[in-house]
């Protein structure tokens, strides 16, 4: 079906030294970038945030800088059309864009309407139309979805009903800007392989911003490395990722298995190119198992945690209004001091859960007990004093119009000396580094810095127990290691800490016990170490264990020994030449 | 910022299609959205129109002040219509909504301090002025009621006109355009009591001509309407300082005739 595509004259994609600055901005959002994406090409962008991997997206479909103004140096040819004299609604005949959060983008109140959207937008024939929607929502896997309503479906659905929208405009090109940071594994690999199947099968070139480096590893055919605006690498994914000194130095993360084995070259003979693919890795394990000395140091114990529950759930169960069961008879204790993981698919109870803990919903049916006392019998506020809640959406909790404003708002409230006030804000800003932009306003944030005034706006209230909802999506590699090496200080100061992620390589070396929701039942509840090695449970939940803990099992059954290893440091370490550690 | 840009520097430009008067479209249709929720919110009893005023009224002005007199009377039409058919109970005759939403949006976005349109404010207060004659007029002349009670109940009326009238109109929009948020607050306030009170001056005036309501409600008037215009002039400004501080941090592109 290659030919239902716009055939551009020229490469996809040219940018000639391209530089750009927004108006009220002093440094360039993106300096001196040239580079050419080939036709049917698959091109990911990685980089740190404020890179300007989105401002880059947005340059292709001319909303930069048609769109926002400021200063524009250089030439962009999408198409063979100059992103500068041609109309972004001209252009959006040739660039289709997916961007971060599916929701902002969808309109309509059934999935073939919002599929016909940008057709009508731009008259096509009705005929015509009906054939593009049926064909955009076949190659998406949505077909007999077309009456739904779109908020009716999954987020990997509704991230694939984007994809279909822009795809029924048939673009020569397609952009999508960190399309899987709010999805489940699940909804990763659905997406993944939609956008595979445009490539391979249909021929659309691709330019996609992830950070999803195994799966951006596994698909893409090149990889540019973004770094405060310039072009600071591309090549092939092995060529990219392989380079791990200078991805660290980025801050950066390379694929698990490419930096375990970059770990364990510190020790043992290890073939270059380093893989960064487990089809890869698989085939050098034999050479690898055979170098594992007698014995490896044993795991760290499970945490143990005596105290009395602070928190039980008994029999907890809530049906919306709607009549969806978001949870169905859950039960379970969580200790003072503890650090656990919820973990399970879109949609599977994990916030409704936790929302219970706040009285922000009542229980349906069961309980919630807050030190033995009914939560449902709270008032907010005194919750809101013992509990503080990072909601998954920042911009639902930011009002204020500066960052140091909104960080004392609560403090305000609460009535909080303004000494004791100010001294509370700086730590928390200076701990979550955004002490420097004080006094910007918290919307004219990137999405993870906004993340962490949100966090930042908590930990001045210091609550004993702190929820952390998606704490690390919109983060980049960096970004994320801040906010959870601030969940882990808060654990060693004693706090309960509690965080919902979809991301399991990170948590790995943080939590202590990990729940596992599904279809808002209890699937699993057991120490981290011992639920990351569960990967026929997990996969029910739609969840796969980290590489680190696929390559630590299949050493240790080429072995025959167990490998409780989860993390690419713990394997490693298994190498080292004292079998010490790293 | 020592090493210039390898590349040519460009002309920038925002093509028409997607604006009008020099408003994105998409401006103009998120205000319009703006004011149908804000229509929801009924803010006071109901005395002479027969209903309840719906918030939205607070930021008709605003409206005007970011997109410009064009493109925000377009804007808060689309709204008010929208907000009078679904919310019916704001509003006592949809035409009437109407224009006093694009007489408020087009008076705040004429409310310039130089320019080309410097001069648009003359045939305006030439307007009201007529207006505020057949609303006071009918009142005293025609149906007999005492000047004092006449005044009284028609304060924000003749209030903003004068103010509308007076330099007070320009420095209400430099406060507007100040880099001080206290100005701008103060600018808001000032200038929705002038251009809010000028649109309710319109619809009261086309609403006394076909109510023709009772002399005792011109006493009634006199107290509760100036709390009334004060609450939309907090309203513009509350909603006003937020908007315009964040429309200013998030450094997206500014309207031809933002004021702000």
């Amino acid at each position: 079906m290659g030919d239902v595509l716009s055939e551009p004259s020229t490469a996809p994609v040219q940018l000639a030294q391209v530089s750009y600055r927004y108006p009220s901005a002093r440094g360039f959002a993106l300096r001196d970038i040239s580079l050419t994406v080939r036709r049917g090409e698959f091109l990911g962008i990685i980089g740190p945030t404020g890179a300007g991997k989105t401002t880059l997206c947005l340059a292709l479909n001319g909303i930069v800088p048609q769109f926002y103004g400021g200063k524009f140096y250089g030439r962009i040819t999408v198409a063979g059309l100059d992103t500068l004299s041609v109309p972004v609604n001209t252009l959006a005949r040739y660039v289709g864009t997916v961007f971060e959060d599916p929701e902002t983008q969808l309109v309509t109140t059934s999935v073939e309407n919002e599929v016909a959207f940008a057709l009508e937008n731009l008259s096509v024939p009705r005929a015509e139309m009906r054939s593009r929607i049926s064909w955009a929502l076949q190659v998406v896997r949505l077909a007999g979805y077309e009456k739904r309503h779109p908020y009716d479906l999954s987020a990997g659905q509704k991230q694939r009903l984007a994809i279909a929208a822009a795809l029924a405009v048939r673009p020569a090109l397609l952009v999508l800007d960190e399309p899987t940071s709010q999805l489940d594994p699940m909804g990763v690999r659905e997406v993944f392989a939609v956008v595979r199947r445009l490539n391979r099968e249909l021929g659309m070139t691709l330019v996609m911003v992830s950070h999803a480096a195994e799966a951006m590893a596994e698909y893409a055919d090149r990889v540019a490395v973004l770094d405060a605006g310039r072009l600071v690498a591309l090549g092939t994914p092995r060529q990219v990722y392989a380079q791990v000194g200078m991805l660290q130095g980025l801050a950066l993360r390379p694929p698990q298995v490419t930096r375990t084995f970059h770990l364990i070259g510190q020790w043992r003979e290890v073939r270059t190119p380093l893989p960064v693919r487990m089809a890869e890795a698989r085939p050098r394990l034999p050479h690898l198992a055979a170098q594992l000395p007698p014995s490896c140091p044993p795991p760290p114990p499970p945490a143990e945690h005596q105290s009395p529950p602070q928190l039980s759930v008994r029999h907890l169960s809530h049906t919306f209004g709607d009549g969806t069961q978001a949870l169905r008879d859950v039960s379970l204790e969580i200790r003072a001091g503890e650090y656990v993981l919820i973990a399970g698919q879109n949609g599977g109870g994990k916030t409704t859960l936790v929302k219970h803990f706040l009285n922000l919903l009542q229980p349906t049916a069961g309980q919630v007990l807050l030190d033995g006392v009914e939560t449902r019998t709270l008032p907010i506020s005194t919750l809101a004093r013992r509990i503080g809640y990072v909601a998954q959406n920042p911009d639902q909790q930011i009002f204020s119009t500066t960052v140091q404003d909104e960080v004392a708002f609560a403090l305000r409230n609460l009535g909080v000396p303004p000494d004791e006030r100010r001294a509370r804000v700086r730590g928390s800003l200076t701990a979550m580094r955004l002490w420097e932009r004080r006094d910007a306003h918290p919307l004219a944030l990137p999405r993870g810095d906004r993340t962490r005034v949100v966090i930042a706006a908590v930990l001045a209230m210091r609550p004993d127990i702190i929820v952390f909802d998606e704490p690390t999506t919109g983060q980049d590699f960096r970004g994320a290691r801040a906010i959870l090496e601030i969940t882990h200080q808060l654990h060693r100061q004693g706090k309960t800490v509690i965080v919902i992620t979809h991301h399991l390589y990170l948590m790995a070396a943080y939590a202590e016990r990990m729940i596992v929701l599904r279809d808002g039942q209890l699937l699993l509840d057991a120490p981290l170490r011992a639920a990351l090695r569960e990967e026929q449970t997990l996969a029910q939940a739609y969840l796969a264990p980290p590489q680190a803990v696929q390559l630590a099992r299949a050493l240790g059954q080429l072995g025959a020994r167990p490998m409780p290893w989860i993390t690419p440091e713990e394997v490693a370490a298994c190498f080292a030449p004292d079998g010490g550690r790293v | 910022m020592t090493e210039s840009p390898l590349g040519e520097e460009r002309e920038v430009r925002s093509f028409g299609g997607i604006a009008v008067d020099g408003a994105p479209v998409a401006y103009i249709i998120s205000l319009a959205g703006v004011v149908t929720v804000l229509a929801f919110i009924p803010l006071s009893v109901v005395l002479g129109g027969g209903s309840s005023f719906p918030m939205s009224q607070g930021v008709y002005p605003l409206v005007g002040w970011i997109l410009g007199p064009v493109a925000g009377a377009l804007s808060s039409s689309i709204g008010a219509l929208v907000g009078a058919l679904v919310a019916p109970y704001t509003t006592s005759v949809i035409w009437v909504t109407i224009t006093s939403a694009i007489v408020g949006s087009f008076t705040a976005g004429a409310m310039v301090d130089g320019g080309p349109r410097r001069h648009w404010w003359i045939p305006l207060a030439a307007l009201f002025t007529l207006s505020y004659l057949l609303y006071a007029g009918r009142a005293v002349v025609q149906n007999g009621v005492e000047l004092l009670p006449a005044l009284l109940g028609s304060f924000i009326d003749w209030s903003a006109l004068l103010l509308f009238i007076l330099p007070t109109r320009t420095l209400a929009a430099r406060w507007i355009g100040s880099s001080d948020m206290r100005r701008v607050a103060t600018g808001l306030f000032l200038g929705t009591w002038i251009a809010a009170g000028l649109s309710h001056l319109t619809a009261s005036t086309v609403m006394y001509f076909i109510i023709n309501w009772p002399n005792p409600v011109w006493m009634m008037m006199a107290p509760m309407a100036p709390v009334e215009h004060a609450v939309r002039s907090l309203i513009g400004a509350v909603v006003g300082s937020g908007v315009i501080a964040g429309m200013r941090a998030a450094g997206l592109v500014k309207p031809r005739w933002a004021m702000y």
